[in-house]
């Protein structure tokens, strides 16, 4: 008679809430943690040191590649701020081996290949990609833009000018004028912390580019990760030509203090009706010990609609579309960990100062059990989806090796993260993370603020430039 | 949130062998309730690519409402009873409660109530708001999809459709299923008027404070006067704060059916096993009405140049619009082409020309199908001036191209050029993930059938430089142009 009852009320429950009574609680549904199927690439070395990784994959006509080089904004001198930016464009555009800028343009687009240059704080890459039918003759171009470029003039003053053009343009937008100003205050007395002017970039000269790619492009300690349709022994033999001619050499590079960033509010005004609010401190190198629970800190703190940012600045208050923050990886000197908002300019002040309760809340309180299984459940469970592009795993493991980092770097990670308690977690948000230095940067229209930043910590007024 | 992922996809070319293979995979299911579900087998991982696509979006708001579409695409992710409530019967009480002192508060605004009825009215509508939150876990249907390892959870809304994606292991099949069915069967708009304060903020940071988008939302006004392409998809500040739960209620129900859907999952799945699981939940949802006639006003023909302008705190920036014909309409197809000749990479005429030669503008790119594809649309051509340059040389530079393009022939090189490209990037579409999931569940709803994007080959393929001519020549001209520019405050063009 009881299982009977239950089994009514059960069912009535259920229609109540207009499901059919066998549809299971989703929230009670259990699954099993897939593992990912590994793609493990083919190494292997050319004779002038090259490393290679390769991924055979045979289902489309299409082969990609992106050679890494140890190469970025960092090892600019200090009064060339944008040189490795504007390095990448010459190198790409500027012509190589015989051919002229146009020529090189032209090929590409009418085989409707690619060859792209990109860089960032520490690498520079260069990458293809093409149908099968043409890749030697892509092969070639990509080998002439790495070895033998040729840096036409002409088209080194047309990118300084499109940067010049590019510095006038970037108070355009309050969000790219906060994260400018956050990314070079918390990284203040490195390089990473500075910033191109017109002088830096109007001081560029051919001189320049051909210098620094006489010092960084070299072929050992470099990494190829290439991946498609080719037949591996075949291709290694294709890139022994292409690359012939590329000499190895030493590759002396410069170490830096970490940054010493000055905790304190950074304000930038600008006519808008919504603050963009930035805020955060260094704390360790990516992988490192502390580095584990600050990550899963920081998606308790800012990832996605379950955090408590999003929570609380938006889901409750309406305060903000766009709010959230992480650890960054921080390679070479410490990464950092931040919150952001953008919300109405008239609650500048309430939102500045809820963001900051939600870090004391970190250290004063140890998170909830039922929280941390949330992070840590998407954590361990997405990791399938690190496998799902075979040029992406192989150009992941090159800057891996790069880097310097353990072959089983991310199964030790998987193994802390599978380990960490909400004591562990308060432990290291203590340890690393303290509201009272931290970095905050406002860009906003103060006449609007519901209460000056001054309420809220000493304030530095910072120019628009 | 716009539509741009699909100007990329829609210049489309066959290649051979590959396409074949991809076509002989798809599986194409109807369930009773008209759901279409396309399933693509792919086993580079464990994983599945979801994508809900309905054929709603910003032209089906009734004049008033507009960003109705955007603002029920966010309460889609609220939940349900099973979703999300603490306690159903006395949350469903607590939310009644929150319209009835909404109504009342409106009532008392309307009729001109005292400043002290009209606070006490506001007291106790935040306090229903406030009663019914503590009954409520909040955003419980992202928590499902993040417990288990869900990426890209995210929704778009355009003008002529909307969809929801996610990605997850494949093995949580089921939970997408059992939270999709439950959410298409029983949404719950909870925290209505907190979403609605968080969508005036998503509306000043992309066209208030953003000039692209504050420009682009004139300009859209200025060369649709009449059809509906012109308001602003995420509606006006005003349209937003007049918005209601019960008129929010009304356009999900009248729109979000299944007959009004595809669904499509791109990965590991195996096809007669998993329509099994679909049929069982989705199946429950019952077919709705069909589209209602809207009456959509046509925008009548453009007889003069419109022009327009914002002052605005950034550096100079410019559009031209061009009205045109949508798809299937030959003349669309050709508009494609003549996109990728003028700005499809560094060779292409416009980049080269403004870009490069002329040193005139920062950059140029163009459109040929916005800001929807359901109705005439407009070709765009997009560009940044370069100091000391100026918006109006950009202007005479591009209209030096466009009468180019009506009094020469493309040569068959640069044709070919751009068959070339557009096969590639068909191509790279075909990798799979979730590009190729939104791409089958657009052309499966709007052209007839996923098995068109198999077909534009043979349209791209025979379009001819004497085409591209005569289309230049009838679309390019002064009467049918909109042109938009942002001046500097206090500066210059």
């Amino acid at each position: 008679m009881k299982a009977i009852w239950s089994l009514l009320s059960l069912l009535t429950l259920a229609l109540a809430q207009g499901v059919p009574a066998d549809w299971p609680d989703p929230f009670k549904m259990q699954f099993q943690r897939l593992q990912p199927s590994v793609i493990r690439p083919t190494e292997a070395q050319l004779s002038n040191g090259l490393k290679v990784l390769l991924v055979e994959d045979r289902a489309l006509p299409f082969v990609s590649g992106r050679v890494y080089l140890r190469a970025g904004a960092i090892f600019e001198p200090d009064d060339k701020v944008g040189l490795s930016g504007i390095f990448s464009s010459v190198l790409r555009t500027g012509g190589a081996g015989e051919r002229t800028p146009d020529q090189v343009d032209e090929i590409l687009e009418t085989l409707a290949a690619t060859v792209s240059v990109s860089t960032d704080n520490l690498f520079t890459s260069v990458a293809f990609n093409t149908l099968t039918e043409n890749l030697d003759q892509v092969l070639q171009i990509w080998a002439d833009v790495l070895v033998r470029p040729r840096f036409a003039q002409e088209r080194l003053d047309l990118e300084k000018g499109r940067a010049l053009e590019a510095i006038r343009r970037r108070n355009d937008q309050p969000t790219q004028i906060a994260v400018r100003e956050f990314v070079r205050r918390i990284n203040e007395g490195h390089p990473a912390g500075r910033i191109s002017s017109a002088a830096s970039i109007q001081s560029i000269t051919r001189d320049d580019l051909v210098a620094f790619h006489q010092r960084f492009f070299k072929p050992n300690g470099a990494v190829l990760a290439i991946t498609g349709d080719f037949n591996t022994q075949e291709i290694v033999a294709r890139l022994e030509r292409a690359l012939r001619g590329w000499q190895p050499g030493p590759v002396n590079l410069p170490t830096f203090a970490p940054p010493q960033p000055k905790p304190g509010i950074y304000f930038l005004q600008k006519e808008t009706n919504q603050s963009v609010i930035y805020m955060g401190n260094p704390t360790v190198t990516a992988f490192a010990p502390g580095y584990s629970e600050l990550d899963l800190a920081s998606r308790v703190l800012g990832d996605g609609f379950n955090s408590r940012l999003f929570l609380e600045v938006r889901t409750k208050r309406g305060l903000a579309y766009a709010t959230g923050g992480a650890q960054t990886q921080g390679f070479g000197w410490p990464g950092f960990i931040y919150g952001a908002s953008i919300s109405r300019v008239e609650k500048t002040a309430e939102v500045l100062e809820l963001m900051l309760a939600q870090f004391r809340d970190l250290r004063e309180r140890p998170v909830s059990q039922e929280e941390l299984e949330l992070f840590r459940n998407s954590i361990l469970n997405a990791e399938v989806f690190r496998f799902t592009s075979k040029q992406a795993v192989a150009e992941r493991i090159a800057r891996t090796q790069m880097l310097g980092l353990p072959p089983d770097y991310y199964e030790q990670y998987i193994r802390q993260i599978q380990a960490i308690t909400p004591a562990d977690l308060q432990r290291a948000v203590q340890q690393y993370v303290r509201p009272e230095q931290f970095v905050i940067v406002v860009v906003g229209d103060k006449r609007q603020f519901d209460r000056p930043l001054q309420s809220l910590g000493s304030v530095v007024e910072v120019p628009l430039e | 949130m716009g539509p741009l992922i699909w100007l990329l996809l829609l210049t489309l070319l066959l290649p051979g062998a590959t396409a074949q293979q991809l076509r002989e995979q798809i599986r194409k299911y109807t369930l009773e309730s008209g759901l279409r579900v396309l399933m693509v087998p792919d086993k580079t991982a464990p994983v599945i690519h979801f994508n809900l696509m309905f054929d709603v979006g910003g032209v089906d708001e009734a004049p008033g409402l507009g960003g109705i579409a955007h603002m029920v695409e966010h309460m889609a992710f609220k939940g349900t009873p099973s979703i999300g409530s603490l306690d159903w019967p006395k949350e469903k009480a607590a939310l009644e409660a929150i319209d009835k002192a909404r109504a009342e508060l409106d009532r008392a605004i309307a009729n001109r109530a005292s400043q002290e009825e009209i606070q006490r009215l506001t007291a106790r509508f935040n306090q229903a708001r406030e009663e019914a939150q503590k009954l409520a876990l909040p955003n419980a249907l992202d928590q499902l999809f993040t417990n288990n390892g869900a990426q890209g959870l995210n929704a778009s809304t355009g003008y002529d459709r909307t969809d929801y994606r996610v990605s997850l292991p494949s093995n949580r099949l089921e939970l997408y299923l059992r939270v999709y069915a439950d959410v298409m069967l029983n949404a719950v708009f909870r925290s209505f008027y907190e979403e609605v304060d968080v969508v005036l903020e998503e509306r000043r940071q992309i066209a208030e404070n953003d000039p692209n988008g504050a420009l682009r939302e004139v300009f859209l006004r200025t060369a649709f006067q009449v059809h509906p392409y012109g308001r602003p998809l995420i509606g006006s500040r005003e349209e937003i704060q007049g918005y209601r739960v019960d008129k929010a209620m009304e356009f999900w129900k009248t729109h979000y059916h299944p007959n009004r859907a595809v669904l499509v999952l791109v990965g590991d799945v195996e096809p007669e096993r998993d329509i099994q699981l679909i049929r069982r939940y989705m199946g429950v949802i019952p077919k709705g009405p069909d589209r209602p006639n809207l009456n959509i006003p046509a925008e009548p023909p453009q007889t003069a140049e419109r022009r327009v302008s914002i002052e605005y705190n950034a550096q100079p920036s410019l559009l031209i619009g061009f009205h045109k014909p949508t798809y299937p309409n030959r003349e669309a197809y050709v508009m494609d082409v003549i996109d990728s000749i003028l700005t499809e990479g560094r060779t292409s005429r416009l980049f080269r020309r403004l870009v490069i030669q002329e040193q005139a503008a920062l950059n140029v790119s163009a459109s040929s199908a916005s800001p929807g594809f359901r109705y005439p649309n407009l070709f765009v051509i997009s560009a940044q001036p370069r100091a000391p340059r100026t918006t109006q040389d950009l202007e005479r530079l591009i209209y030096e191209e466009l009468e180019r393009l009506k009094n020469e022939l493309v040569s068959p090189q640069e044709l070919q050029k751009v068959r070339n490209q557009t096969r590639a990037a068909y191509l790279r579409v075909l990798q799979g993930g979730p590009g190729l999931a939104q791409t089958l569940a657009f052309y499966e709803l709007f052209f007839g059938g996923y098995q068109r994007i198999f077909e534009e080959e043979a349209i791209y393929n025979t379009i001819t430089a004497e085409e591209i001519q005569q289309v230049a020549r009838k679309y390019f001209t002064p009467q049918n142009r909109t042109v938009a520019t942002l001046i500097t405050r206090g500066g210059s063009r």
